[in-house]
């Protein structure tokens, strides 16, 4: 019986096993994101949960469609996405003493990483969660199915660690659509704490 | 003789001894005449219907390169290498960051912006393209196809192709074509003889791969042959040492490199742009210094290559970041975000006065940039 538990595991500590599916939840009001990160939805949104995932993701119309981004307490040192065993690729890494310009390169690294196109909209300082931090606005194309999108993203850091959403989703429609209730998130957005 | 010369060695002098390549045989070797549509009812036929729907894709991307100019300009390296298939090929440029280009049998071509922008001269780009035909005139394609039918594995090579949308877009497609080295190796041998016969200097292409080992050598672990692009492709050790043999067997021929440094110069800085966006600071560190060594007074070149150095931001790159910035600040048409790069860095060394005029210095030369707003706030934090 230890036996049969015990091997599972070990093979899901060397990565021979297949992730566990991601689950999709409905969710609305008041939720906790990791430790100090409480945010309010605005209206009913699909918890998408992988394991391993470094930001928590929301979506109203589904994945492919429309992307919040949720990073709560990502400390330095540490990326901003998953890190795959044995890539070469330079993981995109978070240090504390970064600027909201060096902040928002991080995010537009890992949007570019597959080779989709970024354009920095806006950039410009902003309260969020109560800590001094930033806003921005952009559009990529996204080199998977040379979708144009729109995005906007806050963040602020807070005692050393990154607090941040980020939203994207097609410029055509859904964007537009969605944006109010993407502002209102952000606004009502409090971290535990801040500083 | 450490491993890398004793490959090269023995690789050149492998090279040597394959047959078709002296002189004489370059005279010998003729082109397949153009092809004809093959019946759609045939697996060939098959094929191509596939990269005529991929091809249709291709044409609506917003990542292709729409530069009437350029793209008549490199459809003409194409068609003097071609030759008699010229009408029967047509070339995409594609703008994706990494290095490739690749050849699909029913005569589309994609090059994508990663290689033009290590492309030193036309006949580097030549002979990857030269190479690109030398697959098609070959129909290497087709064999890998009735290969993988007669291993029961047919599923698996068409299995690529239809995907290439909703999976991994037009990066997958080089995929589809994942040719045996011996394909490489043969196509290698046709490219070089296409430049010759196109007047190109045959020695290039030997130079696009030991570039491109400069590059995979500087990763961190520093292994070329632990890169998956070589696990179809001949090492490029290999691959540079019987290039260099075959160029010795053929020499002579012009580079054209003023001409594609003029016709390329309007894409540099979105190229370069692209390139340290892909998050590989050594490999960038190494592309840039090479073309630094080649252009030292190129300012774009000096300044992506210091915003790799601050990006990296091992010990000793900021200093190296504001050395390259300092310099390409010197030269007439600088990017003007190489004052934010400087104000970033003198901020991060505690260099305040410094850090306030470079910041100062990026919004005098764009003061309408997006990021304005930002650099504003940090002036009113660091005192005006």
């Amino acid at each position: 019986m230890k036996k049969s538990i015990l091997i599972p595991c070990l093979l899901w500590l060397v990565g021979c096993m297949p992730s566990p599916p991601m689950t999709v939840k409905p969710e609305s009001g008041e939720q906790v994101v990791g430790d100090r990160l409480t945010v309010t939805l605005d209206g009913s949104w699909n918890h998408i949960y992988v394991p391993g995932q470094t930001a928590d993701h929301w979506t109203i119309e589904g994945l492919p469609i429309d992307d919040l981004q949720i990073y709560s307490g990502i400390k330095d040192g540490q990326a901003i996405h998953p890190v795959v065993r044995g890539s070469s690729a330079t993981p995109i890494v978070f240090h504390s003493t970064m600027q909201p310009d060096e902040i928002v390169s991080l995010f537009e690294g890992m949007l570019t990483r597959d080779g989709s196109t970024f354009q920095l909209v806006k950039s410009e300082p902003a309260t969020f969660g109560g800590a001094k931090g930033y806003h921005f606005e952009f559009k990529v194309v996204r080199k998977v199915d040379s979708v144009e999108l729109s995005g906007v993203g806050y963040g602020a850091v807070s005692n050393g660690e990154l607090f941040s959403i980020v939203y994207v989703a097609p410029r055509m429609t859904f964007f537009g659509r969605y944006r109010d209730r993407v502002e209102n998130i952000a606004r009502g957005v409090r971290i535990k704490g801040a500083t | 003789m450490n491993r890398r010369g004793f490959l090269a060695f023995g690789c050149a002098c492998g090279a040597l001894l394959r047959p078709g390549l002296s002189r004489g045989d370059e005279a010998e070797w003729k082109p397949p005449p153009r092809f004809t549509r093959p019946d759609v009812a045939s697996d060939e036929g098959g094929l191509w219907a596939m990269m005529d729907r991929e091809e249709t894709r291709l044409r609506r991307s917003p990542f292709r390169v729409k530069d009437r100019d350029l793209n008549e300009y490199v459809q003409g390296i194409a068609c003097r290498l071609g030759g008699e298939h010229c009408p029967d090929i047509r070339v995409y440029l594609v703008r994706t960051p990494w290095f490739n280009a690749n050849m699909a049998p029913n005569g589309m071509m994609q090059v994508w912006s990663g290689l033009m922008l290590r492309a030193d001269n036309e006949a580097q780009l030549a002979a990857v393209l030269g190479h690109e035909i030398g697959h098609y005139v070959a129909r290497h394609s087709v064999d890998q196809l009735r290969d993988a039918k007669s291993r029961s594995a047919f599923a698996s090579v068409l299995g690529v192709i239809p995907v290439v949308g909703p999976l991994g877009g037009l990066g997958v497609l080089g995929a589809g074509f994942s040719y045996t080295r011996d394909h490489e190796r043969e196509a290698d041998r046709i490219g070089v003889m296409l430049m010759r016969k196109a007047g190109y200097d045959t020695a290039e292409a030997s130079k696009v791969w030991s570039n491109l080992l400069l590059e995979l050598e500087a990763r961190p672990g520093g292994n070329p042959s632990k890169n998956g692009f070589f696990a179809s492709h001949p090492p490029a050790e290999e691959r540079q040492a019987a290039l260099k043999a075959l160029a010795e067997a053929m020499p002579g021929g012009a580079t054209n490199a003023g001409m594609w440094r003029e016709k390329t110069k309007a894409f540099r800085r979105e190229w370069l742009e692209d390139e340290v966006k892909r998050g590989q600071r050594e490999e960038s560190v190494a592309l840039l210094t090479r073309k630094i060594a080649a252009e030292p007074d190129q300012p774009d070149y000096l300044y992506f290559r210091g915003e790799a150095y601050r990006l990296r931001a091992a010990e000793g790159d900021y200093a190296a970041a504001l050395v390259d910035y300092q310099a390409a600040a010197l030269n007439a048409g600088a990017p003007p975000e190489l004052w934010r790069g400087m104000g970033t860095v003198h901020r991060a060394r505690h260099e305040i006065p410094e850090a306030r005029a470079s910041y100062r210095s990026y919004l005098d030369a764009a003061p309408k940039a997006p990021d304005a707003p930002m650099i504003k706030s940090y002036l009113e934090e660091l005192g005006q």
